[in-house]
Formats: structure tokens, sequence, C-alpha cells
């Protein structure tokens, strides 16, 4: 029995051992894909106070075709930040308003910046949902419930007429109502968003929408067209110091609008050489065809980099 | 050698590019505010192909210079084409004549056979008998040119002009040092393979200008060129003991280098040309010793009961590399030029053997016997990055080109064959044969003449 019980620990022992060994030593080395890079517009005040002016042409044209797209306006205009524009638009039209203005600009500003961050990383339809959701809960809530569709068309584009019904509901609401609000206003804001896509269609390239960003296939494509004119010598040396980034600037035809200019810099006479390599390829690359006219805020300007080091790895 | 040059100045047109690079840095002056809008591209993989390159016959500066202007597009040619870095555009193929080096070529009508480079230029006897050659660098993508010379010298030099200019265009084009305008010395081995007859010889980079420098009476071996003098360094099996020689290749008088019982044998320069190094025998031994030519000092650098040979010095003098059989097999050791402490370096299956360092100083080639097979490889100094370039029945004695970018070494296919001398790349790319009159072994690649 003895004999057993030391035999039993022993395969316990083992068990153990070989079961931990299995577990701790089978474990997979987590393969992190290598990061893509992806198109990132860092926008700043002048742009984006542009970007808005932009919008207010867009407006002044919508009025008309205003009622079918009701719910697309507002998304779009809440993104934008157009707080110039509604002040004016307050002050012009309705004396009633003043409290609003003081709601929706403070409201609307840090909602901007975030659609801006959010949306070239991530997909179109979340960043839109959740900019409209907080602020304007309550009166699209009430504006469905009373007038269905009338009153959401009103809002955005007259923006005089919407403010009496909102404010006095705004104050208290019961709380299932507020949830029911919530979820019906989801789905006009999903419509709003493909609606405001089209009404804004004008300032897509420069501010938001997916459509307007510079696609991973895109940039695939001309890097692999980059890297099919790359002419790179075997055998050099100190390859990781041929580290070569060109600057260019394109036109709307997808040619370069002035020479490439080597942006990085190095002494050698193989760096000299490898550069001219790269310039040659960025030269001879031209006209960039597969690149889309939507996109060409974010291609106008390009770094690009040309890296042997790892075609030299042994 | 009687060949002096001038930089060409870039043509007066040139102007117009010198505005738009102007143009450029103003654009770039103003880019950095633009910035922040950039998109950034990565190109990690390029094209590892030979760059296409255009090279007319050089214009003839008068009726008589027909036949050397085709002849020095022809060595340009050849000499771009073998180092395996470009890829010269068949002539045939060309759409513009050049007639006029000092104006501007029509850069679509290259751009149109995708050539990336052209060379132009012209050969012009003067009054006084000397040949005038001139030549320009373009970047046909850019429209500028890259570099431009004109040479002076005797009409029998036009070989070597055409060297030099193939080093002009290389460097330029690749940033390294060409290595055109260079020789090769190697033993000539001619008649059957039981009475072979082996004579010293001579020649371009090539394989053009063989001169022979002994008769064959006697064998010779492991020719080594001195870094700094027209001298070479070789074994000689005279009367008595192989003994290492020194000979001077244009006065033909050669001597024995030391005074030496028994064998010595596996010479080298130092790299200023001032010592050499070399293997004395010593009983079944054999050591390491350097001799100063100037004083004739001898120094004694291992003293092992083993085999030590086949020494080498790298570039800046301060270490050598050996091959010793001290740890068994011959392997590949290094140490202090001035003696001390050896480390192996080689430790690959098989036997490592005539250990050479690179000019550059980043690489020693060597030849490596195992599994019935003899190779050619390159590693670090320090032992590691191992690269095999080339392996089959029989491969042997590597020598670097002047910019340690290619291998010469000797192949020999076995049979009734005999030995003759191939090129390769020492990223492995690119083997080629190099022409020799008859078989050929033991090269060994002179500095840049220029």
């Amino acid at each position: 029995m003895k004999v057993d019980k030391t035999l039993v620990a022993s395969v316990a022992l083992h068990v153990l051992v070989i079961g931990w060994g299995l577990i701790s030593f089978s474990a997979r080395s987590l393969e992190a894909p290598p990061p893509e890079s992806m198109p990132v517009d860092i926008i700043s005040a002048d742009q984006l106070s542009k970007i808005t002016a932009g919008i207010k042409t867009g407006e002044k044209d919508k009025p008309k075709p205003l009622v079918e797209k009701i719910a697309d306006a507002r998304p779009v205009d809440d993104a934008v930040g157009k707080i110039t524009e509604k002040k004016e638009i307050v002050t012009a039209s309705a004396p009633e308003p003043p409290p609003k203005p003081v709601e929706k600009p403070v409201e609307k500003k840090p909602d901007p910046p975030k659609p801006v961050a959010e949306d070239k990383p991530k997909d179109e339809p979340k960043p839109i949902e959740k900019k409209p959701d907080p602020p304007k809960v309550d009166p699209i809530a009430e504006a469905l419930k009373s007038e269905d569709t009338k009153k959401p068309v009103s809002k955005p584009e007259a923006k005089a007429a919407p403010p009496p019904p909102p404010k006095p509901k705004q104050e208290r609401t019961f709380d299932q109502s507020k949830i029911a609000a919530l979820l019906d206003k989801r789905d006009p804001t999903r419509q709003s968003i493909t609606g405001a896509a089209l009404n804004s269609s004008a300032s897509l390239g420069a501010t938001r929408g997916t459509a307007a960003t510079l696609s991973q296939s895109e940039l695939d494509a001309m890097r692999a067209r980059l890297a099919s004119l790359w002419n790179v010598q075997p055998g050099v040396e100190h390859p990781e110091e041929l580290y070569v980034t060109v600057r260019i600037r394109l036109n709307p035809d997808r040619r370069l609008a002035a020479p490439p200019q080597v942006v990085s810099s190095g002494s050698s006479a193989r760096y000299q050489a490898a550069a001219e390599a790269a310039v040659r390829a960025v030269l001879q690359g031209q006209p960039y065809t597969m690149l889309r006219d939507e996109t060409y805020e974010q291609w106008k300007y390009m770094d690009i980099d040309f890296d042997p080091k790892q075609m030299f790895r042994s | 050698m009687p060949v002096t040059s001038f930089s060409l100045p870039s043509l007066p047109f040139n102007r117009r590019d010198i505005l738009i690079g102007g143009a450029g840095a103003a654009a770039s002056l103003l880019l950095p505010s633009l910035a922040s809008a950039q998109t950034k591209l990565q190109v990690t993989e390029g094209n590892v192909a030979p760059l296409p390159i255009a090279i007319p016959n050089f214009v003839a500066g008068s009726p008589a210079d027909g036949e050397v202007g085709v002849g020095v597009a022809q060595v340009i040619t050849n000499n771009l084409k073998h180092s395996g870095l470009f890829a010269p555009i068949d002539q045939a193929a060309f759409i513009e004549k050049i007639v006029n080096i000092d104006a501007a070529p029509q850069f679509q009508s290259w751009k149109a056979i995708n050539a990336q480079a052209l060379v132009t230029g012209r050969m012009t006897r003067q009054g006084d008998g000397r040949l005038k050659a001139e030549f320009r660098l373009w970047d046909v993508t850019s429209g500028q040119q890259l570099t431009g010379q004109q040479y002076f010298t005797s009409p029998e030099y036009w070989r070597r002009i055409a060297h030099i200019i193939s080093d002009q265009i290389y460097e330029r084009l690749t940033g390294d040092k060409g290595y055109f305008d260079s020789r090769v010395v190697f033993v000539d081995e001619t008649g059957a393979k039981e009475r072979r007859v082996k004579r010293l010889a001579l020649m371009d980079q090539d394989g053009a200008n063989v001169r022979y420098l002994t008769r064959g009476s006697d064998l010779v071996l492991t020719p080594r060129f001195s870094p700094s003098t027209q001298e070479i360094t070789y074994m000689e099996f005279g009367q008595g003991d192989p003994r290492v020689y020194l000979r001077n290749i244009e006065t033909g008088q050669s001597e024995i280098v030391g005074n030496f019982p028994g064998m010595s044998f596996a010479p080298r320069f130092s790299p200023d040309g001032q010592r050499v190094i070399m293997s004395l025998q010593q009983g079944g031994n054999s050591n390491l010793f350097v001799m100063d030519l100037r004083s004739k000092s001898t120094t004694r650098l291992t003293d092992t009961p083993a085999i030590d040979t086949s020494p080498s010095y790298a570039p800046d003098g301060t270490r050598i590399c050996f091959e010793s059989d001290r740890g068994g097999k011959p392997q590949i050791y290094v140490m202090p030029a001035t003696g001390g402490p050896a480390q192996r370096i080689s430790f690959g299956e098989g036997s490592y053997s005539t250990p050479v360092w690179s000019p550059r100083g980043d690489y020693i080639a060597f030849t490596k016997q195992g599994a019935g097979q003899f190779s050619i490889g390159i590693m670090k100094p320090d032992g590691s990055g191992e690269r095999i370039l080339t392996s089959g029945f029989h491969n042997e004695g590597p020598t670097f080109a002047p910019n340690g970018r290619v291998l010469m070494f000797f192949r020999d296919p076995g049979g009734n064959s005999g030995p003759s001398l191939f090129t390769v790349d020492i990223s492995g790319r690119n083997e080629q044969r190099v022409p020799t009159p008859g078989f050929a072994s033991d090269p060994a690649w002179s500095p840049l003449l220029s």
C-alpha cells in the first residue's frame, strides 16, 4: 500500500508538473501584426473653421430639400460644429431661443474634436451616433412622439421654429420615455448618417466621412507601384543607414506638382545614390492613378519612406 | 600611367533644372507648415534588379576616332553589365542618335526605352597626338547631369580610359567606389594535366591585356598584389625548397624575401605595402612571421605546435586573420597584427582555409571544405553572418575586388579539364566567368590603379 501511495504521489506530482509545463510552455506567443500606418488628419482650429464655413453654404442650399432628409441634417451639423452658424441664425430669425444657443454650443463644442479623432480610425456609424445622442435626446424624443417627422426637419434647418417645443419638455420627462426616445432616436440617426453624407457632399473631402478617407488599398497600391520601381542594390554596405524619406506634393491629376524633396539626410555617397534611386522611383511612378479624387486632401502631401533594411536581413 | 582628368562643367541648359531645384527648395520651406495633414507611406520592399542604362557609342571627334568611340562604349557596357548592378540596353533599341554631347539629350526618347541613366561621350584625337575622352552621365528621369569628366591620355591607353569612366559611372550611381580600373595577377595553366605548365600572368580585371611574368620553367603559386607599389609577392618552387619571392612587374626583377632555412609560403602584403607576412615551415609545423621589406627585420607572430598559415591583414593593419589547425581541423583565427592571443571565429561544419580580409573591412572571405564540396563564403570578422556564396567540386582562393563588393576565385570542375576564374557578388548573386587565355587559378586582385 505504501508503495502505492508513493506511486500515486509521484504520479500526481508528475501530472502536476507536466500539466503545468504544458500550460505554461505551450502558450503561443502573441503575434502582433505589423502596425499598418493609417492616414490621420490633425485639424487645426483654422481648418475647422474653414470646414464650418463650407457647411454654411451647404445649409443655404439645403432649406428647400430639407424636409426629406430631416434626420440627416442634424448629425452633420453637430459633427462639424456649426456653432457660429446657429448663433447667426438664432439672432437673425428668432429672439425667443436665446437659451438654446447657449446650450447647444456648450454641448457641441466637446463633440467636434471627438468625431475627428474617432472617425478616421474607426467605422462611420458609431461616432456619428454617439455625438447626437447625449445632447439632443430630449428634443428629438419629444419631437418624434409629438410630430413624428416634421419637427426634426425644422430644427436643423430653420432653427427658430423648433426651439419652443424642446424647452418645456427638456426640463422634466419620465426616465422610461427618455430611454424609448433614445432607442427611437438611434434609428433615425442611422438613417440620418447616410443622409448626412449626401447633404454634406461638398465638405466630405475635408472633414469626415469615411468615403473621403485614404484607404489602405489605395496606399497599398501606391506602395506596390513604388516598390516595383525602387531599385535597390544588392551587397551595399550598411543598408540600415540608407533610410530615405521623400516628400511630395501632388496635383489633382495625380502627377507631382513639384520635384520630390528628400527630407531625410545623409552625407555619404552611398546615401546620395540611395536618395536618387528613391526619387527616381517617385518620378517614374506618376501618375498615381490608384488615388481617388475624393481623398485628394489626404494625398496632396505625402512623406514616403524608403527603407531597405528589411531586404538585407540574413 | 599618363592619364590626366578634368571635370566637365554642367551644360548651360541645366540652369533650368537649377531653377526647378530652387523652386523645390522654396516649396520645401513652405511644406512644414502644411505638413500636418501629410500622409506617411512606408516602402520596405524594393526591386533588386540591375539599373537600366543606355550607353551609345561615343561620338567621334574626328573621322579617325570612330573605332575607339565604339570600343570605349563596348568596354564600359561590358564592365557595367558584369557588375550585375546595371543592365545596359541593346543599342538597337535606341531611338535618339547622339551626335553632340554638348547638347542635352532628348530624355523622352530615352525614357521610352526605359533607360534610367544615359552615358554620352566623345573621343577626339588631339593635335599633339594625345587622345581626349569626354563623357557625361545623365539621370534620365530627372533630366539632370550627374557627372561629367574629360581625360587626356596616349591613344594606346583607351581601354584604361574606358575603365576609369566605368568607375565614375559606378561610383556616381551606387555610391561605392568602382573596381574596373584594376588588374588581376593569376597562375596561367597550359598543357596536359600531368605536365601542366604554370606561369604567372597579369591582366586587366575584364580579362584583356594579358601579360606573362614568368616563362613557366618553375612552379609558381599564390601570387599577391602589393597595395601600393608595382610589386607582387608569390611562392616559387626553384632549386630546393619553395620560397617567397618579390617581383617588380614593371622591371621583371625578383628577389627572395628573407633568408630562412626551410620552406616559406603563403605570403601577403601589409596594407601599407611595407611588410610581407607569411608562413615558415619549422619541422612538421609552420608559424607566422612578418618581415619589414626595408629593414629586412623579421618578427615571429605565432609559436604553436600547429600549422598556422594563410595570414591576411585587416585593411587598417591592426589585426590579421589566418588559418590554423591548432584546434584539430583547420579553422580561421583572428589576432592582433603584432601577435598575441588568437580568437577562433569559424565554427561551422567542415574545415576553413585561405581567409582573406575585405578591403572595406566588413567581411572575411574563405574556402570551406566539407561534405565532399569546396565552397567560397564570407563571414564577419567576429565570426557571425557566415554566408556561402558558391559550392561545388572545387572552388578555392577567394580575392576581393578593390571595393569589397565582388569576389574572384577559381573553380576546377574536375576530370581532365582545368581551373578557370569566376567572380561573384558578396550577396551571392551574379556569378560570372572571367575570360582567360587558358586554364587559370590563384587569382589576386590589385587595388585601384588610379
